[in-house]
């Protein structure tokens, strides 16, 4: 069953890549400066909450422009992957009212746009790491993984809504507005450790938060999360994505004359 | 035995749920939990429909406007899902409910000839591959440059078309797609399907055109409000449904 599954998908890659590239491209055609957007847009971000925070955070984190960039760039991958994969079954309803193949496809394809978007701002990143002379540690190396562990626990939600949203329409609004929420309670401009103990176990709970922790400590500052930290993040994405896949699975079966 | 049946369907049955007032938002569910009534109602599409297609046999679906042919083809095709029942093919299926899904007018015709090949099951080399060809049988290579906007529309159904043909199913679910373009389209994509018939596909076709059906068709299948009315030879079942159409107008 789970066999058929991948191997299904895995035949369609054609297609999601087909669907993910040509995502990419739309976003950036209409505007100008094309290209250039995907690298502007964190740089603007980057820009305002750097003037806000700088004189709170800034004596407290080290290298903290990149550290910065670095949380809004995982940021944004999730915030838009989830943001597309959402709607991605509305979005495509024209063809898979018409044409069979997994739906999972639809939502795999928008949650890879959003991933190869984040390549290109990681490609920003690099400049911004040569430009301030940084050196990043080694264990930067690993930093692929936890990217795999982002896409999978992006994809678990996706699943989640994408199938949801069909239902309740209005879920598109309610979920920005968690998704505000989720910013505000990740260490995205501010450190974990500026909170007492108590605070930061329950903010860790969170499986985005400890990824967002981790990201940082081995782009950063050369260290590596503890065996606990890893398996908690493990398993926790594990858990996102099954929960996810399995509300899809329940739902999709008559989501076609839903749409 | 078995192995002879390139489709079979089974006590399928399908419901749509249609909405007086659309429900889709979670205030509304909401809302409709409190106050009790009765927001949807339950149309049955198809009722228990039972039948099997032999391997090489073309079978024509015929019935009126919204007796559920359309439906049936849907559910064949894998994209709806019977509420009961089950449906089990042998070999791939192709359905060419309405071609050129996923066509963009801003894009070229190359460019839409490898954006719908992929969505048919293509890798994009494969696809590559075959532009020419499907060209040449479009009538359309000196305009695969132009963008797809530009093109008239039976330029669009014959390039839609000729792509669709370059996939190679065992099985092949169509929707009146014989009604579109002009004579000659219609003769050459007419041919098309004879001669996939002749290569031994599996073919099931909804169509109004009852005489063409009487002499291509290997059995008529007549569906009538999610029931099958009819079943077997082609001129008795259209001679059948051509005197029930007659008496019901009279009504």
């Amino acid at each position: 069953m789970s066999d058929s599954l991948f191997r299904e998908i895995w035949e369609r890659r054609s297609l999601i890549m087909l669907f993910a590239f040509n995502d990419v491209k739309l976003r950036y055609r209409n505007s100008t400066l094309g290209f250039l957007w995907s690298f502007l847009e964190p740089l603007l971000m980057l820009t305002v909450l750097y003037l806000v925070f700088t004189n709170i955070i800034k004596s407290v984190v080290p290298n903290y422009p990149l550290y910065l960039l670095l949380s809004l760039i995982v940021w944004y991958m999730f915030q838009r992957a989830t943001t597309m994969g959402q709607t991605s079954l509305l979005d495509r309803a024209g063809i898979i009212q018409k044409i069979y193949f997994r739906r999972e496809v639809v939502v795999v394809s928008s949650c890879l746009t959003a991933f190869i978007m984040m390549g290109f701002e990681f490609g920003a990143f690099a400049i911004f790491v040569v430009a301030f002379k940084f050196v990043p540690p080694l264990t930067i190396l690993l930093l692929p993984l936890l990217l795999i562990d982002l896409f999978i626990m992006s994809l678990g939600v996706s699943l989640f809504l994408s199938a949801m949203t069909v239902y309740f329409r209005d879920l598109k609004f309610i979920w920005q507005i968690i998704l505000q929420a989720l910013f505000f309670v990740s260490p995205i401009i501010y450190q974990l450790n500026m909170f007492p103990d108590k605070i930061r176990t329950l903010l860790q709970l969170n499986p985005l938060v400890s990824l967002l922790d981790i990201t940082h400590g081995m782009a950063l500052y050369n260290t590596l999360p503890t065996l606990k930290e890893s398996m908690y993040l493990g398993i926790s994405t594990c858990i996102v994505f099954i929960f996810g896949y399995v509300i899809f699975k329940l739902k999709s079966k008559n989501l076609i004359e839903e749409l | 035995m078995e192995d002879s049946n390139s489709v079979i369907v089974q006590n399928v049955t399908k419901t749509f749920r249609i909405y007086h007032e659309k429900r889709n938002s979670i205030y509304e569910y909401v809302a409709s939990i409190l106050d009790r009534q009765k927001a949807v109602d339950e149309l049955s599409v198809l009722r228990d429909v039972s039948f099997s297609v032999k391997k090489g046999e073309m079978l024509g679906i015929i019935g009126f406007n919204g007796s559920g042919k359309t439906t049936l083809l849907k559910i064949i095709g894998r994209i709806y899902h019977p509420d009961k029942g089950s449906v089990i093919t042998n070999g791939k299926v192709t359905p060419f409910l309405e071609l050129g899904t996923g066509f963009n007018g801003e894009l070229t015709a190359k460019d839409n000839i490898i954006i719908y090949g992929v969505i048919l099951g293509f890798t994009k080399k494969e696809i590559k591959e075959k532009i020419e060809s499907i060209a040449k049988f479009a009538e359309v290579e000196r305009f695969l440059d132009t963008k797809l906007k530009n093109f008239s529309s039976g330029m669009n159904a014959r390039l839609a078309f000729a792509t669709a043909i370059q996939v190679n199913p065992d099985i092949l679910l169509v929707d009146e797609v014989l009604s579109v373009g002009d004579i000659s389209f219609q003769e050459k994509s007419f041919n098309t399907f004879m001669d996939f018939k002749k290569r031994g596909k599996t073919i099931i076709f909804v169509s109004h055109a009852l005489d063409q059906m009487r002499d291509i068709c290997d059995k008529i299948l007549w569906v009538h409000d999610g029931i099958i009315k009819s079943y077997g030879n082609p001129s008795t079942v259209i001679d059948e449904y051509k005197q029930f159409a007659s008496t019901r107008d009279k009504l």
